[in-house]
């Protein structure tokens, strides 16, 4: 949980909202701050943090970040400057822009139908029944596959003439649904297939959390008679807010980036509907470009929006990690 | 004491001279089965070639691998010699970094089959060694064949034929779909070259950079007929999947679908369903659209490239390996193994000693459509810095129509963005 909290720096700008247990937090940090002998000896020690943020995030984002006032190509190996054309190009085509919007579309449902559900199913797992443990085994090991065979798996389940599930809705129903090109059940699928995939990481989160929730809490609620709904609904899920706020903003990224994995093997980020796939989501997007067409400088622009939205992203995470998320437990 | 580093030293420069010629071959396959025939290649190379050291290392799909090269030819460390994919060869020209084999030492290739020479040779030099070579052909079911009360001797040759071919197999009402075909650009490229008709223009791009394609010409309509003509009487099957062949091959060998068209690199997966499911299978030539004359198929595949940095000694070594994987002998056991074409025609005569043909008949097909093709232009195969988007934008257009565009708006849209994806290719050169 501890993720969530904000950094000592954004505590000590709102130094005068502190609660004086925060306050003794930050001066027990200070305590600590303290017993460092010398101003260079904790930069010793955050060196190699520092090194390999620099070599492996901080030097490849301020290159990208060149790149993408340029005209290049990886094979070819050219670099002519054009400014911001990259981004006036992609800011201008109608095919990004609906990129960016089933992107959105895609997130919006991944992360909201994905937590929901995982709650859920947290929940049920942590009652004291029967074989509790072999289901909250078998709810995480999703979580345990590459986003590659993941997406083989559904490839193979989904194949509209041989795959399981059209045998199985052939045989009972007769219909054989199109699920890699109709572009409404395509897009299902894969929304679908992103929340089976995050499934077991956010079970595993909500378990935890669930389990942590002191349990005379839930009695007085009993007592004072609450219904099973208005004990999970007014207790439980305030009580889960730092852990469902934790996860929105994971779920959010990854549904952002990692996506791409199981677009590229399921949907290749197809099919075609309007401009584009309809299953080409950004990253998807960034990666034909960069890495199929080797359109390197287009690529980086798109990677430079990209940064935009989660610093926005991670903006929005500092500024409400306080004000609406109950940190009481 | 002195005795010692004497002999130490000695030692030094021996195992450095030993790894003065010790090259790598980057590859792209990943299967056991063609990978190890590959390492299998290099340590007999390594066993006949004392001080010379072959490392076969496989470095990904076509795409990622023609990515590491450049980028390790950028820092001096590219590897001497390189499988790149057919339609990547015009990047792999404009790239810069590596050399015509011509120039590391003349080499004849008179024994090399000519339409696959024909398509590495650009503006008259023969650019790489050809490698793994292979054409589309037709596969069909020949028992579901005789059910429907067809004659599996006379498999369709041309899409009027598929057409009648489906309209008999539908009225025998077997539940099973008549073509499992995917929106697939290798066929549309193919299918150009059987017309006599270029895909894109400057001839190809083999007599100066291409700067516009012909997606939408008669000959381009005629393939975005075929799969729309299909589709619209319910004959046609596939995953949804653009490209997607490895799905279109599991719906035909479960006996979902009469029909297939894909690769003879294919053959031996597919013999291997059609056994484990049961059925005998049969392979066709490439059915053509009706009324024109067979022009011959493009060689798809890949060739081998040597790096222009490497050294003298470096890029012999890669060039007579690439000879030696390449020999008869070689290209026959390949040809075997994988069902790609032996790329020489002493290696054809030897399986035909062999009574190879007689024992695996189904090769043969392949084997006929390949050395009837006449070189010419058209089935030179297209050189474009954009192929590989072109792909995707031809594939996109036949999933349209499919999903009930008319041919033309699709026609002339992919035809549109082609043209924008070559131009803005092009601007890398201004």
């Amino acid at each position: 949980m501890s993720l969530v909290r904000p950094t000592p720096k954004s505590r000590a700008v709102r130094a005068k909202a502190v609660r004086s247990q925060e306050a003794h937090a930050e001066a027990s940090a200070q305590a600590e701050h303290a017993t460092f002998r010398g101003r260079w000896l904790p930069w010793l020690f955050l060196l190699p943090t520092l090194l390999v943020l620099g070599v492996f995030s901080y030097y490849p984002a301020a290159r990208t970040l060149r790149l993408s006032v340029f005209r290049a190509n990886l094979i070819v190996g050219n670099e002519q400057y054009v400014g911001l054309a990259n981004f006036a190009q992609l800011l201008s085509s109608p095919v990004y822009y609906q990129v960016i919007l089933q992107t959105l579309i895609f997130v919006a449902l991944v992360v909201v139908l994905g937590l929901t559900f995982a709650l859920s199913l947290a929940w049920l797992a942590s009652k004291p029944i029967a074989g509790a443990k072999f289901y909250r085994l078998m709810l995480i090991y999703p979580y345990a596959l590459s986003p590659a065979i993941a997406g083989t798996l559904w490839l193979f389940l989904f194949n509209p003439e041989i795959g399981a599930v059209n045998t199985l809705l052939d045989a009972l129903i007769g219909v054989k649904p199109r699920w890699l090109d109709n572009p409404f059940l395509a897009f299902a699928l894969v929304v679908v297939a992103s929340i089976w995939k995050g499934l077991g990481y956010n079970v595993v989160f909500y378990l935890a959390a669930i389990q942590n929730i002191p349990g005379d809490v839930l009695e007085a609620a009993e007592i004072d008679g609450a219904s099973a709904w208005q004990s999970f609904w007014r207790v439980v899920f305030p009580l889960l807010s730092p852990m469902t706020f934790f996860l929105v903003f994971t779920n959010i990224v990854t549904s952002l980036f990692d996506s791409f994995g199981l677009v590229n093997i399921l949907t290749r980020g197809g099919p075609v509907y309007g401009e584009t796939g309809i299953t080409t989501f950004l990253v998807y997007q960034l990666y034909e470009d960069g890495f199929r067409n080797f359109k390197t400088g287009a690529a980086a622009a798109q990677a430079v929006l990209m940064l935009l939205l989660v610093i926005c992203i991670v903006a929005m995470q500092f500024r409400y990690s306080n004000r609406r998320v109950h940190y009481g437990a | 004491m002195k005795k010692l580093i004497v002999l130490s030293l000695l030692a030094l420069a021996s195992t450095a001279l030993a790894q003065a010629t010790t090259i790598e071959f980057w590859h792209t396959f990943g299967d056991a089965k063609r990978s190890d025939w590959i390492a299998a290649r290099a340590a007999d190379y390594n066993a006949a070639h004392p001080g010379v050291k072959v490392v076969a290392v496989f470095r990904g799909d076509s795409n990622e691998t023609l990515q590491s090269s450049i980028l390790a030819a950028r820092q001096n460390k590219a590897p001497a010699l390189v499988q790149v994919d057919g339609v990547s060869s015009q990047l792999a020209l404009d790239s810069g970094v590596f050399q015509p084999v011509g120039g590391v030492k003349s080499v004849d290739f008179g024994d090399y089959l000519k339409p696959v020479v024909s398509y590495y040779t650009i503006q008259g030099k023969v650019n790489s060694v050809p490698f793994n070579s292979s054409s589309p052909v037709l596969y069909f079911n020949k028992d579901l064949m005789l059910k429907a009360g067809l004659d599996p001797k006379q498999p369709p040759t041309t899409f009027g034929g598929i057409l009648k071919a489906c309209a008999k197999f539908d009225a025998a009402k077997l539940g099973v779909k008549c073509v499992a075909l995917t929106p697939f650009s290798w066929l549309f490229e193919q299918w150009m070259s059987e017309q006599n008709a270029v895909l894109v223009n400057n001839n190809n791009g083999r007599t100066g950079r291409a700067t516009s394609t012909n997606i939408d010409s008669a000959a381009g309509r005629k393939v975005y007929q075929f799969y729309k003509n299909l589709n619209d009487q319910g004959y046609l099957t596939n995953t949804g999947k653009l490209a997607d062949t490895v799905g279109t091959n599991a719906i035909f060998t479960s006996q979902k679908a009469l029909m297939t068209i894909n690769s003879t690199a294919g053959l031996g997966n597919i013999l291997d369903g059609a056994k484990q499911n049961g059925f005998q299978l049969g392979v066709g030539v490439l059915p053509i659209p009706d009324g024109s004359k067979r022009n011959g198929v493009v060689i798809g595949g890949a060739s081998l490239w040597v790096a222009k940095g490497a050294s003298k000694p470096e890029a012999d070594t890669a060039l007579d390996f690439a000879l030696f994987m390449t020999n008869t002998a070689n290209m026959a056991s390949w040809h075997k193994l994988t069902g790609y074409y032996p790329v020489r025609s002493s290696s054809v005569d030897l399986l035909r000693k062999q009574g190879w043909f007689s024992s695996s008949p189904l090769q043969i097909v392949a084997f006929n459509q390949l050395l009837k093709t006449v070189p010419n232009v058209a089935n030179a195969g297209a050189l474009s810095g954009a192929t590989i988007q072109t792909r995707t934008i031809i594939e996109q257009g036949m999933q349209k129509v499919l999903g009930g565009q008319s041919v033309d708006s699709a026609i002339v849209s992919a035809s549109e963005q082609a043209n924008a994806a070559i131009a803005e290719y092009n601007k890398n050169f201004k």
